[in-house]
């Protein structure tokens, strides 16, 4: 079908640098700061991550949740000021990862750089990882996949049904030294990616400059992901 | 909800535990790494190719898309990110990526549609481009023969978002004779106060320049889900520690995002206005000097006409576009011309006290400068009246007023919010006078401006618009929806024959007009429906012809957006799917077989050629398209000959040249025309502004509740944006309804919600004389007691029953929306938000 | 309280007719073939043909797993005790309650294949043992105590079977040193067929008590909770059972021992409810997160289910038991034992539901559903799981396979313990 080029090859100059990772140490960790603050819960990160990979309908890798009462509605008020803040989710790429533990065929498993990764030519579809993850964010092939469109999307292949599958860290494009898409999609400039292995990265010094957190770092999952709190309002 | 958002887990336990475990017994401790698997893979599967183009719904963003295209067919939509202005990186929104599903997905239009059932029935048979061809321009000369071309009404929604397509539309009606329909005024999203004020269409400051101000004022505007592309500029003010208040009667997202909210009952943004206006002057901290200088303040009005005096009054053969201030330290008249802001120096043109000027009759009249009728206005509007308005605690509007009057530059934004009411005129020249009482005006950083809707022409279209000197003939189009009004302006073409064919292309008009049930009365008499889409909406629906429209990923356009200054190509990434043809070769066809004289002289143009003669047209020096070339811009965004940041009345403030700058596309001496004195004004002289007491910024309660009384129909309808569309556009896409459910929520207090026994999910009706839907309740401390919320948009099939939102909302004009007339420009502008309605539970279907 | 003694057995069991019994066995095939059928379908269609989700990502195919796991440990448990504390009085069962322990895990087994998103990949367990997986443990124990289990069933029969000279004595004999040697072969065979089956049914408790990201089911007291589990449904089982075929006239014993069954029943079954009542007690007491999803079970909308377990599956069953009288009326006994297993099938159950049905992290949308819903939201923080046709055909024709096993087993192997030993 004519010749093909890789996509990342195919952009223009001032595009690419839209996306390169740019700085890291010599083993990089990969992680990723999500800023609540600048988070405006618009579900780009989500939508492109579900044409970047494919995900059929039902299936969602990225949400984005409200710390509300429901989507986009706040939390009821008690006689206080009303509050909402969106808490994007995917893999957590957690360092002692719960998933990997339970496996029972290594099916997934940790790449050197700290990827939690997923080998669906030998997962057997027991979903006990899916019950061993603490943040839900992995999903089961349940059935033929179902597209809005009549033909495969997205710039990998799509997952044989019977597995499961979950966020990459788009490791298919770091390959090319561009950072994962829903980082290059999220329009606020709420997500940055890189090395976590560099203290003086972008990514180290944001997790230390602005009280960075992980989410359920009581269960002792180490995550790749942190969270960067929403900033103390400024009263009139 | 009191979650600690590092304690999510609802099971969690102790983590020492977890981690000893690991560490204690070397089995439990996780498989050594590998690598070489599965995911591992090298690089992304590869694509044929990656065209750069722009998303262009009805929406204000214009953001540079790039489509990723394997095999012939889109498998991924990316925003381009390549602006070459750093600050406009990243540009786009969730809804962009998901266009795929648009044009490939189950509502797609593929070929041309000839109705066989009853309108609206939806039932059509597929037909060839030549038959539908011929039946059009058949039926169209039979209607153009019988009652006149101009009976047909062309409505093709705002330019902006495509000049060459869209831009079609009007040379096809130029050549033929049919009237144009208007888009900014009918979206209602035309901020009257600004022609009235500063005789401009509409000047915002380009979004980047949000991250300059201090302090900023959002009224009616909820850009977090609005202006998604432009919001990280208000988080990198914040970041730079500006301050950030949101007046809404909602809270909505970007409430959440506020250092303060303030809760204002619907329609009653110009009462807090003004209150922040008088305090601003009662705390002392207004800038008297700005006023004098680039206002009409110190021009002195008559006290027995209330028009200005000028010069022709004080001495015979005097000019009668030359005005008269007070001189305090002559003590005596200045006679002001209007090639010049500013006054002479060694004068202090005074802006209070009336005097009695001697005329050139001989006789003498009291006439006093027009900002002390302005202040006797304010005034009336202490905190504490304010509050009693707008439900704004008299405190806070205080703290307000001067916490932004001690921030510099502070902007105000106002939004659709404030801006879809009958008086939102009122609450736009109220906040204008606010932002020039604080000197914020023509100031980066500062400045009052009003974003809404996707409108602005910032390129020569007149190559390409134009048949040759002919222009096209604009009716707005509320006229079209609800007949001539009696006060309409006698400039209007509005067609002697009344109406008999509709060609609706770019627009969901029978969704998103209002007072939809009136606008089916219109319909019911016209001769021809043609609808132009590339979904089946429920205009097409109701179309008696259905014509497939390419999409922006199929066609060639050139856009440029209010917002950000880029000048942005549109260019195929695929082939047309289906039968789809662009809008362009489907009004060539169409005035080949009317006229094919006429389409020979104006139609044998392709879209490289239009966009050639449109870039040429302004490319003289200081014109929008200066240096600017197709090659350039095939490569990518170009930014607009425009100062960076663009800033509206800047060389007004600095080089003391008149208001008001051109808007675009019209002559300057158009608009000018709004503002006679060619300053700022805040007092209105024309006969109409003086009989209804609106010769300065004032305050009226929302004109539905003279038709809905608010004893009766207790509460406000709000139908503001949703996050999840642009307008009806993307209420189809399957992705998006995966998140938000896909059906139509009425948003309701608890204690409304209570009165009437209605829970979450509930179906309930809601009503007022115009029409009834029934959708979904949902119950939220998001809405303020006394308005339910129901976004605009949703399609009617998505209600459990009704026709859509806009059966309810008004098609009421406010006359001083008719004092003058130019298209878009000065023209009734729709009030979307000012509606009333009741709600209860619907019986179970 | 009367001291009337039962009649030992029934004078004359009916015997059931050849004709019953093909009726029998052709409708156990027919299920068989169904179930294969709807498996055949799953196969081909995915798991979308059940009623799991991403949310609740395990249903009934796990839950009749862990049942029968319980089902069988317990039965060896119970046989294998017997013997080692030299609970003579248990003789005559013993047979009977290893049976039902083989059966019992294969139907486990059995159980984890229509589980399982690609079954076809099984084998990828001995390939890429993960030793890090309690799943692994699970399923390697399984494997060596279906192997351990069909030996000591063998074990007991081996010497009828050579007496009758059936080939499967596997050319033993029955000689006094045979005889002898075997006697202590039982003995070390209950010595390790106790421990594993403690063993299993720890490991399958260890599943769901290990996961740190189930606060419902992280609890030390999980695999003392499914051992008690395991011994109510395995003895109240193998109660059924016996009186089953004491009717069916395959097996002899007298009343006194179901009174004496029914007596550890209902102890089992007070200590069962005594590790619930702590189990819950002390995850809702600090008043911490986990409380909720105890609060759910006890108030939300599966409660109707807990409180039958408490009611129906413990306080029922213990009730009779406790009364002497009702304990001697062997119907009584079948009814007990009867909703006893009931109530630990309901127990699982409640175990697996509200550990999966309510998402870990409670905020909106939830998670994805995983499967395409139409028009509506893709995401639930909450689901409602029902299993679904295709589930209970499958789950039907597995329980029809272990009984089609049961029947000819009883009447393959020799089922009465010699009395003389
Ligand atoms: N996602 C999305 N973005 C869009 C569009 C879209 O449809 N979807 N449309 C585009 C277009 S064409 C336009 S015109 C703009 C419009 O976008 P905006 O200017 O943001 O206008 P709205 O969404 O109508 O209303 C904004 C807010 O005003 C509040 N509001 C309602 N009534 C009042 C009132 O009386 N006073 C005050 N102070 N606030 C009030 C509403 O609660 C709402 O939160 O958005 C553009 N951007
Ligand atoms: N109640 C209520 N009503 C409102 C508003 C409100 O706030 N409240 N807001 C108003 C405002 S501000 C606006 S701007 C209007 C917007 O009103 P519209 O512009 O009519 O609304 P859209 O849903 O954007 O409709 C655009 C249509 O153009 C089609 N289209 C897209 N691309 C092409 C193309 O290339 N060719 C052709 N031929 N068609 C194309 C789309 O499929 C879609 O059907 O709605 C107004 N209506
Ligand atoms: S977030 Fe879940 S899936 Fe991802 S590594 Fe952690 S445990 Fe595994
Ligand atoms: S579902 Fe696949 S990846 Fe998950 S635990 Fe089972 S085999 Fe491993
Ligand atoms: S990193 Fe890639 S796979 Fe992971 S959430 Fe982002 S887009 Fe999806
Ligand atoms: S794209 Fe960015 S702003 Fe939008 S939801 Fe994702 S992280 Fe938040
Ligand atoms: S829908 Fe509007 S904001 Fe979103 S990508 Fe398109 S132009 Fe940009
Ligand atoms: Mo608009």
């Amino acid at each position: 079908m004519g010749d093909k080029v890789s996509p990342i090859a195919a952009l223009s100059p001032a595009s690419r640098a839209w996306g390169e990772i740019g700085e890291r140490s010599e083993h990089p960790r990969w992680g990723m700061v999500v800023d609540q603050e600048r988070c405006i819960g618009c579900w780009s990160c989500a939508v492109i991550c579900k044409s970047e990979n494919d995900l059929p309908l039902g299936m969602w890798w990225n949400r984005i949740l409200t710390e509300g009462d429901a989507l986009d509605q706040p939390a009821q008020a008690r006689g206080e000021a009303l509050e909402m803040h969106w808490l994007p989710l995917a893999c957590q790429h957690c360092e002692n990862a719960p998933c990997v533990k339970v496996c029972p065929v290594q099916a997934t498993y940790h790449r050197d750089d700290g990827l939690v990764m997923q080998d669906n030519d030998r997962c057997i579809g027991c979903r006990y990882c899916m019950i061993a993850c603490p943040y839900g964010v992995r999903n089961f092939n349940w059935g033929a996949p179902v597209r809005p469109t009549p033909y495969e999307t997205g710039m990998v292949a799509a997952r044989p049904v019977g597995t499961v599958e979950k966020c990459t860290l788009c490791v298919h494009r770091l390959a090319e030294d561009q950072v994962p898409s829903c980082v290059w999609s999220c329009p606020t400039g709420a997500r940055v990616f890189g090395d976590l292995n560099d203290p003086e990265g972008r990514v180290a010094t944001l997790i230390r400059d602005r009280e960075g957190f992980a989410l359920l770092e009581e269960v002792g999952t180490k995550p790749a992901v942190h969270y960067l709190p929403p900033r103390r309002r400024n009263p009139l | 909800m009191d979650i600690d958002r590092r304690t999510l887990l609802k099971g969690a336990a102790g983590a020492a535990a977890a981690v000893g475990a690991g560490a204690v017994l070397p089995v439990l401790d996780p498989p050594p790494a590998r690598a070489g698997r599965d995911y591992d893979v090298p690089a992304s599967l590869p694509v044929d190719r990656v065209v750069r183009t722009t998303c262009s719904p009805n929406c204000t963003g214009s953001c540079g898309q790039l489509a990723f295209v394997r095999d012939g067919v889109i498998v991924k939509i990316q925003q381009a990110a390549d602006y070459p202005d750093l600050a406009y990186r990243p540009r786009g929104c969730m809804k962009g990526l998901s266009y795929v599903n648009h044009v490939y997905g189950a509502d797609r239009i593929r070929t041309p549609l000839i109705r066989t059932g009853e309108r609206g029935s939806g039932e059509f048979r597929e037909a060839t481009w030549d038959e539908v061809l011929d039946r059009i321009a058949g039926d169209l000369t039979r209607i153009g023969e019988t009652w006149g071309w101009d009976t047909i009404h062309v409505f093709g929604q705002v330019p902006g978002s495509g000049y060459i397509q869209k831009g079609a539309n009007y040379r096809a009606a130029a050549t033929l004779g049919l009237s144009h329909g208007t888009s900014f005024d009918f979206n209602g999203d035309l901020p009257m106060g600004m022609p009235i004020t500063f005789g401009v269409q509409n000047a915002e400051h380009e979004a980047k320049d949000w991250a300059n101000s201090r302090f900023l004022l959002l009224i009616g505007s909820n850009p977090v889900e609005t202006r998604i592309p432009d919001v990280h500029f208000l988080f990198d003010a914040i970041e730079q520690g500006a301050r950030l208040v949101v007046v809404d009667p909602s809270f909505s997202p970007t409430a959440a995002k506020a250092d303060a909210h303030l809760r204002i009952r619907p329609g009653t943004d110009a009462a807090l206005a003004l209150a922040l206006c008088r305090q601003v002057i009662a705390d002392g901290s207004w800038d008297a000097e700005f006023m004098r200088t680039y206002t009409d303040a110190p021009l002195l009005v008559r006290g027995d006409s209330g028009v200005r005096l000028r010069e022709a009054d004080l001495v015979a053969g005097g000019a009668a576009d030359r005005f008269v201030a007070w001189d305090e330290v002559a003590g005596a008249p200045l006679v002001v011309g209007t090639e010049r802001l500013g006054f002479p120096a060694g004068s202090r043109p005074a802006l209070e006290g009336t005097r009695r000027i001697a005329l050139a009759d001989g006789s003498a009249v009291d006439a006093a400068p027009g900002f002390a009728s302005v202040r006797e206005e304010l005034d009336r509007w202490t905190p504490e009246a304010a509050e009693a308005v707008t439900g704004v605690a008299a405190d806070l509007i205080v703290r307000v007023a001067r916490a932004y009057a001690a921030a510099k530059p502070a902007a105000i934004l106002m939004g659709g919010g404030s801006n879809h009411w009958y008086h939102g005129d009122l609450t736009g020249r109220a906040l204008a006078l606010l932002a020039a009482l604080t000197g914020n005006i023509g100031k980066s950083g500062g400045g009052f401006s009003v974003y809404v809707g996707q409108y602005k022409v910032r390129v020569n279209t007149a190559p390409w618009w134009n048949a040759g000197e002919t222009k096209a003939k604009v009716v707005p189009s509320i006229y079209f929806v609800r007949g001539r009004t009696d006060t309409m302006h006698p400039d209007v073409p509005y067609p002697e024959n009344g109406w008999h064919g509709l060609v609706c292309t770019f627009a969901n008009l029978f969704v998103q007009a209002m007072d939809v049930n009136r606008l089916h009365e219109t319909l019911a008499g016209l001769d021809l429906i043609v609808v132009v889409d590339h979904q089946m909406t429920e205009t097409a629906k109701w179309a008696d012809v259905v014509l497939p429209a390419t999409t922006w990923y199929e066609k060639t356009d050139l856009t440029a957006t209010p917002l950000h200054p880029f000048l942005q190509l549109q260019q195929p990434a695929i082939e047309p799917v289906g039968e789809s043809r662009s809008e362009l070769w489907m009004w060539r066809e169409i005035v080949r077989r009317i006229d094919p004289a006429k389409a020979a002289a104006f139609f044998e143009m392709d879209e490289v050629a239009a966009i050639e003669a449109i870039l040429a047209a302004g490319a003289e020096p200081g014109g929008p398209t200066e240096g600017i070339t197709l090659e350039q811009l095939r490569g990518g965004p170009v930014r607009l000959n425009v100062p960076d940041p663009d800033v509206p009345f800047r060389r007004q403030v600095e080089e003391l040249v008149p208001f008001p700058p051109r808007s675009l596309p019209v002559p300057l001496e158009k608009t000018a025309a709004f503002i006679p004195t060619g300053r700022i004004e805040f007092y209105k002289e024309e006969a109409r502004f003086r009989e209804l007491g609106e010769t300065v910024p004032t305050y009226r309660p929302p004109f539905d509740d003279t038709v809905h009384p608010p004893a009766d129909w207790p509460l406000a309808l709000l139908t503001p944006h949703s996050k999840w569309r642009i307008h009806s556009t993307y209420a189809n896409n399957p992705w998006l309804a995966e998140i938000h459910g896909g059906r139509p929520e009425v948003f309701i207090a608890p204690p409304d919600a209570a009165a009437r026994g209605i829970a979450t999910g509930d179906p309930i009706r809601v009503w007022n004389t115009r029409g009834e839907v029934v959708a979904w309740a949902h119950v939220s401390e998001s809405e303020q007691p006394g308005s339910v919320t129901l976004h605009e948009g949703w399609w009617p099939r998505q209600f459990r029953r009704g026709k859509g939102v806009n059966e309810l909302t008004s098609s009421a004009v406010n006359p001083i929306h008719e004092v003058h007339f130019v298209g878009n420009m000065w023209a009734p502008s729709t009030g979307w938000k000012d509606c009333r309605c009741q709600v209860a539970k619907a019986e179970e279907a | 309280m009367s001291a009337t003694t039962m009649p030992a057995a029934p004078a004359a069991a009916p015997v059931p007719g050849r004709r019953a019994l093909a009726l029998w066995i052709g409708l156990l095939l027919i299920l068989i073939a169904a179930g294969v059928a709807a498996f055949a379908y799953q196969f081909a269609t995915g798991l979308v043909v059940t009623g799991m989700r991403n949310t609740v990502m395990w249903g009934n195919y796990i839950l009749f797993f862990m049942f029968f796991v319980g089902l069988s440990a317990g039965g060896l448990i119970v046989a294998s005790a017997g013997r080692l504390f030299g609970v003579k009085a248990f003789k005559p069962i013993t047979r009977l309650a290893v049976l039902e322990a083989t059966i019992a895990v294969v139907l486990a087994a059995t159980f984890i294949l229509p589980d399982l998103g690609r079954p076809e990949r099984l084998l990828n367990i001995f390939l890429f043992f993960n030793p890090t997986s309690p799943m692994i443990w699970d399923i390697t124990i399984v494997i060596v105590y279906m192997g351990l289990s069909a030996f000591y069933v063998w074990l007991y029969a081996r010497a009828d079977l050579a007496r009758r000279g059936s080939w499967l004595a596997l050319g033993t004999g029955t000689s006094e040193r045979t005889l002898a040697r075997e006697e202590r072969l039982k003995s070390a065979m209950a010595w390790v067929a106790l421990p594993a089956a403690i063993l299993l049914h720890s490991i399958t408790a260890w599943i769901f008590g290990l996961q740190i990201s189930r606060g419902f089911w992280y609890s030390s007291i999980m695999a003392p909770m499914f051992i008690t589990s395991a011994l109510v449904s395995g003895m109240g089982l193998v109660i059924l059972l016996a009186l089953v075929l004491r009717r069916l006239g395959r097996l002899r014993f007298e009343d006194d021992l179901v009174a004496m069954l029914g007596g550890l029943l209902g102890t089992f079954i007070a200590v069962e409810a005594f590790l619930v009542f702590a189990e819950y007690l002390t995850a809702s007491y600090p008043g911490a997160p986990e409380g909720a999803a105890v609060a759910r079970m006890l108030v939300g909308p599966y409660a109707p289910l807990f409180w039958f377990e408490v009611g129906v599956g413990l306080g029922l069953p213990f009730v009779v038991l406790a009364i002497h009288r009702l304990r001697r009326d062997p119907r009584a006994v079948a009814a007990a034992s009867g909703v006893a297993i009931l109530g630990i099938f309901v127990h699982r159950l409640n175990l697996v539901l509200n550990g999966l049905s309510y998402a870990n992290i409670q905020l909106p949308p939830g998670l994805p559903v995983g499967v395409d819903q139409g028009a509506g939201t893709s995401f639930a923080t909450s689901y409602w799981y029902v299993p679904t046709a295709v589930e209970w055909l499958i789950v039907a024709g597995i329980l029809a396979f272990g009984a089609l096993l049961f029947t000819i087993a009883v009447r393959v192997l020799p089922m009465q313990e010699p009395e003389a030993h």
